[in-house]
């Protein structure tokens, strides 16, 4: 909402700058989102007259004025401009003058001619942003006034208004804020009583949405522009002139935060009838859209079409044009769900329904609609009828709220007296009723439909003391850890594993296309019923698709090495668990920096990631080959028989299509079942006394022999000494000198070792040949020497 | 015969001292040393040397080859020493450092790191719930009336069945008050979702911190004073606090907070809602509980939640909130 500081100032005697303004709203918890100033307001500019214009001596582009000021003693000043004429007048900044960017006005020589003061233009003064030449004044203007006689100030200040608080929606709930946080006097436009009848005939109404309604006739107004003052009010806070009456419901609003509307009476068929309109029935509003209503709308109707879109806006049809002699001046309060309703069904956000949707009193409506009477009446002439017709009860229920004092201290934790606690719910307009020392009873301000509770009053009691002079504490204890520190701490040691592999983390979207879910079957997902787009519309059921579209990303942005991971959750429905999370990996691209030592130049594969994971995770886990949905070389992860997730490769079309210099691997793992494995206990084995021997041997194999085969065959020896058997070398032979084509070479170094004893070359050869044999037999392995 | 072995110390001692080189050494060493070198046919000649002068003059051979020998072992070693150091002057130490290559964590973890850690050295545990919510977590229990704007199909993300995607992280409050009794202390870092078109200073997915202190005698000092002490540790001790009145359906009083540090360019920023629990919300958590463990005469307490993303944004000067979802190893390098 827009408010003026001049136009606040007519209901507030507070005379303080908008800095002050700006603060003391900020503590009353009016937000200010904006300040902007317009017109002029700067000490010692003033309207001048150009007497006389000369060459500069010294320079093409100048000229020296002799300018009169009004002072009687005319002035010399030194003007680059060139849009001027003797005689026009124009604005002077004298010295001393200070022009917006902080621009100081002085007496000085401008290529050795004296120039006292400067003759300015638009820009310089802020009011347009034309710079070209002098804004030259009306003929009219008097030379000596002030030049913000012509350009009067206006501060307009753009505030957020908590929903809670509907009473802040016009310049007269600010100004009582204003007044309630300094102490200074409310002063509120006196209106005239009001009478009231009801005529069921000429106004029916007995909906719940409409809980009060009044329709006040005023005959023979003149429609016609409206004064100045008003139209300067209005545009002070960005609103456009439309005509006087329009005008007057406008300002009323404003001032008094109640929406007021006016028909022509001649365009009311018979009287007004509030009801809910007609499945499909059409209305032509006027901001010039014609809207089709549900039976849900409200509207206000005469005896045959519905003449406005209740509390949002008004009928094309039946408003107020030069041609109206009579008006129909509606105030009236509809319920706040309705108009919300409305107003989001038809996409149309107004003023009044703005101010509709967060509350209106039968009280404020008939403030609102006598003030507008009387604004009408002076400035549109014609006669208001007696008395105003309404229906609903124009009086609501005395809001009276129970407040313990103690409980306000605790909740505050403050030591405020009891009077200090009285003053300011006092300052607030609250009325204490009836009380003692422990508790007392208030009568709340009718237009205060935000406060029903005690700790409604206590919230009120804090706002006007003031947070800052609360002195904070803090205590701490001690916690014992949750399932939630536990994840949160496995998590973070993840990551730090992961950033010392060279890995960086991403975060990426849990919402996703449906391109990034084709691996999924359609029962396993979840979609958003109302998405952003269809590349959002999905929840993901797998890190890796965004994860791909990041690595895919680097790669274009030039990157040559790519290790990427993300811990996050991923959702699948109709499972146990429909959000779990996981630990995604991706990978791609020279396995070194590209630095001076020319080493051996190498892009990452499969066997890279796998070793990440037989490092990340702490026990034993095996891989079992696996075909994935679009991936090749796929293997799951087990920990015994629980599945921990995949390790894969892009198939290398895919990885061409992004243009990776190598294979592209991927792999992801279940979160909870890693952190299940991570075993936090501390232990050591002891380290082994007596030197372990090594033994190279060349194991020729046929080549579909996997190495894991002959791994195991080793491994089932069951040979107490061989404590670890490293591969060193895969070889095959394509020349098939050394090889033939259907056999490979694995190169195995055996290391033996006792915890008893230093062992002897006969017991390891023993040992060795009893290994080689075995393989032999079981495997056909021959050796080479 | 002595007076022989003495002219060849001193001739041998001074061709070793004056070798220039490995291989003029290696000369020198065969010319006295080798199988004809003078040594050796100098010791030759003992058979014709008498009896008793034998071991004299055996002695005065030995020590002659012994000490030609020493002197050739320290003529080489001082040539490898010299070669080595000529070598090692020649190492341009200025190139540069051929490091193992390490990775970075993303700045929003980072940060949501040195939160946690300042509030547990205050004693809070960490709390979850999930992305997926029902509507009473996220709008009913916290006290939020049925036609609230925010429970739009604009504002919010529905699922089919009814549940949302939960707006903010407030639902784990609601999820440990459901599960547990007071006294609580938590924190909630998560993922929270609102159907906001992305730009420069929006995601739909964005991400928070919640906390929540819930106890016998909680006042709003407590709260001030917690938040302080946090936004202290995080900013600076020159960081000063604003607490805004402002309105959240289950809060109440309710705040916002401004903070001013230099470490944020010295700007107000809004960065945090804050207030005392509401009752109705303890209300709410009773119903459901079926009992009255968050008896809202006995029990109070204080609730506060902020955005990671755009603190991340103000503390590391990024001026698009997209950085941070779109993973550009440029970028994360730098943390």
């Amino acid at each position: 909402m827009n408010i003026s500081l001049q136009w606040l100032r007519d209901y507030v005697d507070w005379d303080g700058s908008v800095d002050e303004l700006v603060e003391l709203l900020t503590r009353t918890g009016i937000k200010v989102e904006r300040v902007e100033t317009s017109g002029v307001n700067i000490p010692k500019v003033v309207i001048g007259q150009i007497l006389e214009s000369t060459q500069h001596p010294n320079a093409d582009r100048l000229s020296v004025c002799r300018v009169d000021d009004g002072s009687g003693t005319p002035r010399q000043i030194v003007c680059g401009a060139k849009n001027y004429k003797v005689g026009d007048k124009v604005p002077v900044a004298l010295p001393g003058a200070v022009l917006p960017g902080d621009f100081k006005i002085k007496t000085g020589k401008l290529r050795g001619v004296e120039s006292e003061g400067m003759l300015c233009s638009g820009k310089e003064l802020g009011i347009s942003v034309d710079a070209e030449g002098l804004l030259i004044l009306s003929p009219d203007a008097k030379v000596g006034d002030a030049v913000s006689t012509l350009f009067p100030s206006g501060t307009m200040i753009e505030l957020e208004i908590t929903p809670n608080r509907g009473d802040w929606l016009g310049h007269i709930g600010v100004a009582r804020e204003v007044a309630a946080f300094t102490g200074k006097t409310l002063r509120t436009p006196e209106t005239i009583q009001i009478t009231t009848h009801e005529d069921d005939s000429f106004l029916r109404n007995d909906l719940e949405e409409c809980s009060f309604y009044s329709a006040r006739v005023i005959r023979d107004v003149k429609v016609g522009p409206s004064p100045a003052w008003l139209k300067e009010r209005l545009e002070s806070i960005g609103l456009r002139s439309i005509n006087n009456i329009v005008d007057i419901t406008n300002f009323v609003m404003m001032e008094t935060g109640h929406p007021l509307h006016a028909f022509d009476l001649a365009k009311v068929d018979g009287g007004i009838v509030v009801r809910m309109a007609k499945e499909g029935e059409k209305l032509l509003a006027l901001d010039g859209q014609e809207y089709s209503l549900k039976a849900t709308h409200l509207v206000i109707a005469d005896k045959t079409t519905p003449l406005a879109i209740a509390g949002v806006m008004g009928g094309e049809k039946s408003g107020v044009t030069q041609a109206t002699q009579s008006i129909l001046l509606e105030s009236a309060v509809f319920s706040t769900t309705s108009i919300r309703k409305t107003s989001r069904d038809l996409v149309l956000h107004s003023d009044s329904s703005h101010r509709f949707e967060r509350g209106t009193t039968a009280e404020g409506a008939l403030k609102a609609s006598a003030r507008a009477t009387q604004l009408i009446l002076e400035i549109a002439g014609g006669k208001a009828d007696e008395s105003v017709c309404i229906s609903g009860s124009k009086e609501a229920a005395m809001n009276v709220i129970s407040f313990r004092y103690n409980r306000c201290r605790d909740l505050l934790g403050i030591s405020l007296a009891n009077d200090q606690i009285d003053e300011l719910l006092g300052r607030l307009g609250i009325q204490r009723l009836s009380g003692d020392v422990d508790a007392s009873q208030w009568v709340v301000p009718v237009y205060r439909l935000d406060l029903h509770r005690e700790v409604d009053l206590i919230e009120e009691v804090a706002r006007l003391h003031g947070i800052e002079s609360l002195v904070g504490r803090v205590i701490s204890y001690p916690a014992t850890p949750t399932a939630g520190d536990h994840a949160y701490d496995f998590a973070m040691r993840l990551r730090q594993k992961l950033t010392a592999l060279g890995y960086y983390e991403a975060r990426t979207s849990t919402l996703v296309s449906a391109e990034a879910v084709r691996h999924t079957a359609e029962q396993g997902l979840l979609r958003l019923r109302n998405p952003l787009g269809e590349d959002q519309s999905y929840l993901r059921p797998s890190i890796l698709p965004e994860l791909l579209a990041v690595l895919a990303r680097n790669i274009r942005y030039g990157a040559r090495t790519i290790r990427l991971f993300e811990i996050g959750r991923v959702f699948h429905s109709g499972g146990e668990a429909e959000e779990t999370s996981r630990l995604a990996l991706a990978l791609t691209g020279d396995v070194t920096d590209v630095t001076w030592r020319n080493e051996a130049k190498r892009t990452f594969d499969l066997f890279d990631l796998k070793g990440v994971i037989e490092n990340l995770v702490r026990g034993k886990i095996a891989f079992r080959e696996k075909e994935f949905p679009g991936l090749v070389l796929g293997l799951e992860i087990f920990s015994g028989n629980k599945s921990l997730g995949c390790v894969a490769q892009l198939p290398p079309a895919k990885a061409k299509e992004i243009d990776a210099r190598g294979p592209v691997v991927i792999a992801e793992l279940d979160f909870a079942a890693l952190q299940a494995m991570d075993d936090q206990k501390l232990r050591t084995r002891e380290i082994p006394k007596f030197p372990a021997v090594s033994r190279d041997i060349a194991c020729v194999m046929k080549v579909e022999t996997s190495y894991a085969t002959l791994r195991n065959a080793l491994q089932e020896a069951r040979e107490p000494l061989l404590v670890d058997v490293q591969l060193f070398d895969v070889f095959r032979d394509a020349s098939g000198n050394k090889l033939s084509a259907n056999q490979k070479s694995l190169a195995l170094s055996l290391t033996f070792r006792s915890i008893e004893r230093t062992l002897t070359s006969e017991e390891i050869n023993a040992t060795c040949d009893r290994l080689k044999d075995l393989l032999k037999k079981s495997l056909g392995v021959e050796f080479r020497e | 015969m002595e007076d022989q072995i003495q002219a060849l110390q001193t001739e041998a001692l001074a061709a070793i001292e004056t070798a220039a080189d490995a291989p003029s050494l290696e000369g020198v060493r065969v010319k006295y040393l080798g199988k004809t070198g003078s040594i050796s046919l100098l010791s030759d000649g003992m058979r014709n040397v008498s009896k008793e002068d034998r071991p004299r003059i055996g002695k005065a051979l030995n020590e002659l080859r012994n000490s030609v020998t020493q002197a050739l072992q320290d003529k080489t070693s001082a040539m490898e020493g010299a070669r080595e150091a000529a070598s090692l002057s020649e190492v341009d130490t200025s190139l540069p450092g051929t490091s193992s290559s390490l990775g970075s964590i993303h700045p929003l973890t980072l940060l949501q790191e040195r939160a946690v850690k300042i509030f547990r050295r205050l004693g809070f545990a960490i709390a979850d719930g999930p992305d997926i919510e029902t509507e009473w977590h996220n709008f009913d229990a916290l006290n939020t009336p049925p036609d609230h704007p925010a429970r739009n199909d604009q504002d919010t993300f529905y699922l089919p069945d009814g549940r949302l995607l939960r707006a903010h992280t407030s639902t784990i409050q609601i999820r440990t008050m459901e599960s547990q009794p007071p006294p609580i202390r938590v924190i909630a870092p998560g993922a929270a979702y609102r159907r906001d078109e992305v730009d420069a200073t929006h995601l739909a997915q964005f991400n928070q911190m919640e906390g929540l202190v819930v106890g016998e005698g909680i006042a709003l000092t407590d709260l001030k004073g917690t938040l302080e002490f946090f936004f202290r540790e995080l900013f600076g001790n020159d960081a000063q606090l604003r607490f805004r009145p402002h309105f959240f359906p289950f809060t109440e009083p309710s705040f916002e907070i401004d903070i001013r540090a230099e470490a944020m360019g010295g700007e107000w920023m809004e960065l945090a809602g804050c207030g005392m629990v509401d009752p109705a919300v303890f209300e709410a958590i009773n119903k459901r509980r079926g009992d009255n463990a968050y008896d809202p005469e006995k029990i109070t307490g204080f609730a506060f939640g902020f955005g990671l993303d755009r603190l991340a944004m103000n503390l590391c000067s990024i001026p698009d909130v997209r950085m941070l979802t779109e993973n550009d190893l440029r970028f994360l390098k730098q943390f």
